[in-house]
């Protein structure tokens, strides 16, 4: 009994839907949404693929608004970041990577351009209120993401104006002082009591703060030059690289020497060196401990000055040493006249640990009218002598706290282990959670994503059409004046079609892919997002587990997992 | 209306009268004045249709069978080879149940290649699940194929219509052609519920498993069982309409007392009829002319030979290393009967041998003999035979 | 993470934004390029289409009844009437004046084989059908025997390699040059690893008036031996390494191909299939069989004009099937 035959044995459409062909599955296909490399790689922590999905769509606006939850500073970084995420980003192993970090800059510029604002937080009288010491993008990182989180905030400034070494160190052709300016006003206009003029150890102590405030962020930055000498020799006039760099900026002349070398692999020591150039100076020389980055050059072995200001830098004609370091001042007096210089590089002694090894017999001399050191800076000790003890730095754990200093937090420069804007803006955002979470007297660890990213071998790259990269318009070498920018920024069309570009690695592109290829219609396609993200379900009654949809998906945002 | 018509040309006449949507059809002799003739008809206009002139008969029964499917009366017509051909088609058309018209020509099959009649191709396809109705005469074949298509479409079957090849397929005789509103009036237009259709889509032709193919087969068995009244309906009809009476399962005529019954099916009917006639004997033989042979019908058979001491089953085919085909299952049929006739089984006139009217004599005498209580061919001259096996 | 649904499967399954002719519940091998394959041309082909279905895989797969995984009207009949069963259903919607068009699909045996009459005959009256072939090089169905559809070298289990044996001696037929040389409008070969190709092409068939032809080539992995996740991947290198060249033709000439942007070596592919596992032995019959493999790809590059210029067909995204965010590939 049961089924009754039917004339000539005809069937009913789609009733092989009775047929349960998800028993025969050994394994299933699963949704993971794992990290871009992008993403791992920020160091202000923004999920670049996030908002680049936005831009294709040209959403600017929400592709702003979700860049901002991480980092309120786009126009900035999106100028002067170094860009890891671009070195990590995986359609570099296909063809070139996005312009991630112009396209953060176009955002920027966008939302100054067209007043976007940040999200309205309104903060009770009664809310804790935290300190944050220092302007610079650690202090307005932390003032800002703890505002955003409900915070009263107070930043002190020692001088006038908030920007730090934004203001102080970062050339205009890098970053105008406009942007400076804007993203600034913005950030200062959105809940948080600046108070200028108010330098630590002067004006507060360390003690009074933490006896009135919920917590305390110190955004000092590295105020201190090192020391710097030859054998216990320096030049009667030494100028020390940032100090010159900032007396440039604030009165904009620069003594105009005939020949100048400056010591240091940085970031100071190139911008240095090109407004020395820029401002006329005829023979500018590097002298530089680390090589070129470049193909086959290794990380520890590169110099940790960001490569595309090294480019401009030696297409405006500055003179790079690599290798090279200083052996002997050479002096008519206390006058230098040139330097002796001799082969270096970092080799492993027995003990595996590396060490500079001068090479004999490489000696070489180059006459300078002037020598500048740009060695770096350390913390000025002044009010804080007890917490820094010996150190040059401020040791704190990976969200920016002091040991057995529970309310006690830094960031940035300050920390010793940093250097650049966007790791100062990244400390500022995860102390803000750290301090947010001591606060709310949460359990546990400071919830934040921490995933391995994605390798580009999981990825499925027939599905991605070659397409280059946009290029920038650049400023003539013969135009370059030292204030006017030098970069422009993308077009609508460049950025959205960076958009296009983006893989969406590890996460779901909607693409349509596994509900298009799977032979056994067990994929369906969503009107609204999915709850896990995505576009799709999987009809596990008749998905069979082939994993076709997984070996297809162009992002690796699917995954086979043994049934259970 | 009378008209002097070749069989070919009679059938097509007939098959143009129920307004077929579809004919398809490969040339083979002694069927292809048939579709030569439609093939006119609709070239002349006279008969709107889609012709397809096929690259075999195995697409021509698939053409007819698509057409069906898609919700159009089809036929197409073939003979011997071309129904062997086409028979894996045929089998699945029956399955199918699929409304279907086919005239056999009825041909002789090879090796050795003979062209000419007799009824081996369709007997060799008896059992494909078909219907199959025989006809004496060209007269029977014009109102059998009418009736075939009404059968057809009220059983959800297939039907054969056997015709002699050349006897009566290149005969000329003078024969009453039915007008269009006379067959309009008896064959409704076609609609068949399975067609295939986009707003009901069915999927026909399925893998069916042990489980449930027994059924299917007792299904299809029994249709063609109840398949017998639909048979006799549509000639009652049919003789309401025309005035002719062409037999219903099978025609029965002579003495009610006959000793001695004569049952054959085609064209071998009407010679044996005129035969008798001829011979004016005292005690005529009963002369038992089967139409249908699918569905066999065995009850009405028996009721036929009520009566009878013997019965010649006179064959045009043969099952070599078993005999007679027809005999064996008239034989089977009457042996459940009180009194059984005595059955003598003959074959005759195979591969076209001619077959006179002195055949009534020869039976007669052969039966004398003792010929034929077993099975033998009638008209067989030993003296060809190689002396291995005379 | 488990996935969480608002509304019912079943109703999902009801409103997808495609035409469904074609439905879950059927029962074909994991990976079934053919299932695929079928999925796609109904779903190209859309609602008033009537199939024509050969006895083979697909067949048998999709219809155990009291089961259907059709949502169109189809029809099965035997293994070599397809071609002839389609023209009978376009004459019968002449005849009856509606406009449902007609689809005949068969797999590599029942087209290239014992269908292949049948197929000619329908070609040559101009039928206006379109005529699918599932390609998946043997006879799958009953076991994995030779087709004439097999390629060259391939061991199936009537040419099985062995000591005095390197698999199918003979070529594989070359049937759309076959069916083109019919004169008919158009005739397409189209690979399950390029489905916007294979919508685009089954809409041009059908958009035109008499026969058409479409050749899609479709794994088995059963058959040739390779896992059920790589059957886009290998039909991909079929195209990639020249073996399978993507064409059209249109009244028996040339009238474009799908340019192969990154050259591959038939080792790739046929390295993935242990069908040709017998290649990779250390002898100098397996070399020269591959150099053969090579040779015959090397031919089809050169005849139908293969080598992609990667300037001009970097943006080809129609028949490279690139994807974008939002799936726009089908726009």
């Amino acid at each position: 009994m049961g089924v009754k035959i039917t004339r000539g044995s005809f069937a009913r459409p789609g009733t092989s839907l009775q047929f349960d062909t998800g028993s025969w599955r050994v394994q299933r296909p699963d949704h993971l949404h794992a990290a871009a490399p992008c993403h791992s790689a920020c160091p202000a922590g923004e999920d670049a693929q996030a908002w680049l999905a936005l831009v294709e769509e040209e959403r600017f606006r929400e592709a702003w608004e979700n860049l901002i939850t991480a980092n309120p500073l786009p126009a900035i970084t999106g100028r002067v970041c170094h860009h890891p995420c671009e070195t990590a980003c995986n359609r570099g192993g296909y063809d070139e990577a996005i312009a991630i970090h112009h396209v953060e800059r176009f955002l920027g510029d966008m939302a100054l351009q067209e007043g976007w604002a940040y999200p309205q937080v309104q903060v009770p009288d009664t809310a804790p209120e935290i300190a944050v010491v220092g302007s610079g993008p650690a202090g307005c990182s932390a003032a800002y993401h703890l505002a955003q989180r409900g915070y009263r905030v107070q930043l002190f400034e020692a001088l006038p104006v908030a920007g730090g070494l934004l203001r102080s160190a970062i050339p205009p052709y890098r970053l105008p002082s406009k942007v400076v300016e804007n993203e600034l006003d913005r950030l200062l206009a959105n809940g948080i009591r600046f108070m200028p003029g108010q330098r630590l150890g002067r004006d507060f102590s360390l003690e009074e703060l933490q006896a009135s405030f919920s917590a305390v962020f110190l955004g000092v930055g590295t105020q201190r030059s090192r020391e710097w000498s030859i054998d216990g020799a320096t030049p009667r006039d030494l100028h020390v690289g940032l100090s010159l760099l900032k007396e440039w900026m604030d009165v904009g002349v620069i003594p105009c020497w005939s020949s100048v070398a400056i010591v240091g692999a940085g970031n100071t020591a190139i911008d240095l060196a090109r407004v020395l150039k820029l401002a006329g100076v005829p023979e500018v020389h590097i002298i530089s401990h680390k090589a070129i980055p470049g193909p086959g050059v290794p990380a520890q072995d590169a110099m940790p000055a960001i490569l595309r200001e090294i480019e401009q830098g030696l297409e405006e004609g500055v003179t790079i040493h690599e290798h090279r370091g200083v052996q002997r001042l050479i002096l008519r007096g206390e006058q230098v006249v040139g330097l002796e210089l001799v082969h270096m590089k970092k080799l492993a002694d027995a003990n595996g640990r590396l060490k500079r090894v001068a090479f004999e017999g490489t000696e070489s001399m180059l006459h300078v009218e002037q020598v500048i050191p740009a060695i770096g800076q350390v913390v000025d000790p002044d009010g804080i002598r007890a917490l820094l003890g010996q150190r040059s730095y401020f040791r704190v754990d990976d969200w920016g706290q002091f040991p057995d200093q529970p309310k006690l937090f830094s960031g940035g420069d300050a920390r010793g282990d940093r250097g650049t804007v966007s790791e100062a803006v990244g400390d500022g955002r995860r102390a803000a959670l750290a301090i947010d979470h001591m606060l709310r007297e949460e359990a546990g660890e400071v919830p934040e994503n921490k995933t391995t990213p994605i390798p580009l071998e999981q990825l499925n790259l027939n599905y991605y059409e070659p397409a280059p990269r946009p290029e920038v318009q650049l400023l003539d070498v013969a135009k370059r004046s030292g204030f006017d920018e030098i970069e422009s920024g993308l077009t609508h069309k460049q950025a959205t079609g960076e958009g296009q570009r983006c893989f969406s690695c590890g996460n779901c592109l909607a693409c349509d892919n596994c509900w298009t290829l799977c032979p056994d219609v067990a994929v369906l396609k969503t009107q609204d997002v999915a709850a896990d993200g995505s576009h799709y379900v999987f009809d596990y009654g008749y998905c069979k587990g082939c994993g076709l949809c997984a070996r297809e998906c162009p992002s690796g945002y699917i995954v086979m997992r043994d049934e259970v | 209306m009378q008209h002097a018509l070749e069989g070919s040309q009679a059938i097509a006449r007939a098959v143009s009268l129920c307004r077929p949507q579809v004919v398809s059809a490969y040339p083979i002799t002694p069927q292809t004045h048939i579709v030569e003739n439609l093939s006119k008809l609709v070239a002349d206009g006279v008969l709107e249709c889609e012709l397809v002139s096929v690259e075999s008969e195995f697409s021509a029964a698939s053409v007819a069978l698509g057409a069906v499917a898609a919700g159009s009366r089809a036929y197409t017509a073939s003979s011997s080879q071309g129904i062997l051909l086409m028979s894996e088609v045929l089998f699945n058309i029956a399955g199918l149940r699929i409304p279907l018209v086919l005239t056999c020509a009825n041909r002789a099959v090879s090796a050795p290649l003979s062209i000419w009649n007799d009824q081996q191709d369709s007997m060799a396809v008896r059992d494909a699940g078909w219907i199959q109705l025989y006809c004496a005469d060209n007269q029977e074949a014009i109102d059998t194929t009418i009736q075939a298509f009404r059968i057809a479409e009220q059983c959800e079957l297939p039907v054969m219509v056997c015709v002699d090849g050349f006897t009566l397929t290149h005969t000329l005789e003078v024969l009453d052609l039915p007008d269009q509103q006379q067959v309009d009036e008896f064959l409704p237009a076609f609609s068949f519920a399975r067609r295939l259709d986009p707003a009901n889509p069915l999927s026909v032709g399925t893998l069916v498993s042990p489980e449930y193919f027994t059924e299917t087969r007792q299904d299809h068995h029994q249709a063609l069982l109840d398949a017998t009244a639909a048979i006799v309906q549509a000639q009652s009809d049919w003789l309401a309409i025309s005035g002719r009476d062409t037999g219903g399962l099978l025609r029965c005529e002579g003495p009610d007392d006959a000793a001695t019954g004569i049952l054959t099916l085609g064209s071998i009917a009407g010679t044996l009829q005129e035969a008798i006639e001829e011979q004016g004997d005292a005690a005529p033989a009963r002369l038992i002319t089967l139409r249908a042979f699918r569905p066999f019908p065995e009850q009405a058979l028996r009721d036929a030979c009520q009566g009878l001491e013997r019965l010649i089953v006179l064959e045009r085919a043969l099952s070599p290393g078993a005999g007679g085909i027809v005999g064996t299952e008239v034989r089977a049929a009457l042996g459940v009967m009180d009194n059984p006739p005595q059955i003598f089984n003959f074959a005759v006139g195979l591969g076209g041998r001619d077959v006179p009217l002195e055949i009534y004599t020869h039976l007669l005498d052969a039966i004398a003999k003792g010929r034929g209580t077993g099975f033998d061919i009638l008209d067989l001259d030993t003296g060809k035979l190689p002396a291995e096996t005379s | 993470m488990t996935q969480e649904v608002n509304i019912p499967l079943t109703d999902l399954r009801r409103s997808q934004p495609r035409f469904s002719g074609f439905e879950a519940g059927h029962r074909a091998c994991l990976g079934c390029g053919e299932a695929l394959a079928a999925r796609l041309v109904t779903e190209s082909a859309g609602p008033d289409v009537m199939y024509a279905n050969a006895t083979g895989c697909l067949e048998v797969f999709t219809t155990a009844w009291p089961d259907s995984a059709w949502r169109v009207p189809w029809m099965h009949s035997l293994f070599a009437n397809a071609a002839a069963i389609g023209a009978g259903m376009e004459a019968a919607m002449k005849a009856q004046g509606k406009s449902t068009r007609v689809i005949a699909m068969g797999g590599d045996g029942g087209t290239f084989d014992i269908g292949f009459q049948a197929l000619s005959g329908m070609l040559e009256r101009g039928h206006n059908v379109l005529y699918v072939c599932f390609d998946n090089e043997a006879y799958m169905n009953t076991g994995i025997q030779r087709s004439s559809s097999t390629p060259h070298a391939a061991a199936t289990t009537t040419s099985p390699a062995g000591r005095e044996s390197m698999g199918k001696r003979h070529m594989k037929k070359d049937i759309v040059s076959i069916v083109a040389a019919h004169h008919i409008p158009y005739a397409a070969t189209a690979s399950v690893a390029y489905p916007s190709d294979i919508h685009k092409k089954v809409r041009r068939a059908l958009a035109i008036d008499g026969p058409t032809f479409l050749h899609i080539h479709t794994p088995c992995p059963l058959g040739w031996g390779h896992d059920g996740a790589l059957t886009i991947e290998i039909a991909r290198l079929a195209v990639q390494t020249g073996l399978f060249p993507v064409i059209e033709l249109e009244r028996g000439g040339v009238a474009g191909a799908m340019p192969i942007r990154k050259l591959r070596p038939v080792t790739d592919y046929l390295g993935l299939q242990s069908r040709f596992r017998h290649l990779f032995a250390d002898s100098s019959r397996a070399k020269e069989e591959l150099e053969h493999l090579q040779a015959l790809a090397d031919h089809n590059i050169e005849l139908y004009g293969l080598r992609g210029e990667e300037k001009i067909d970097a943006l080809d995204s129609e028949g490279a099937d690139t994807v974008r965010r939002g799936g726009m590939r089908w726009a």
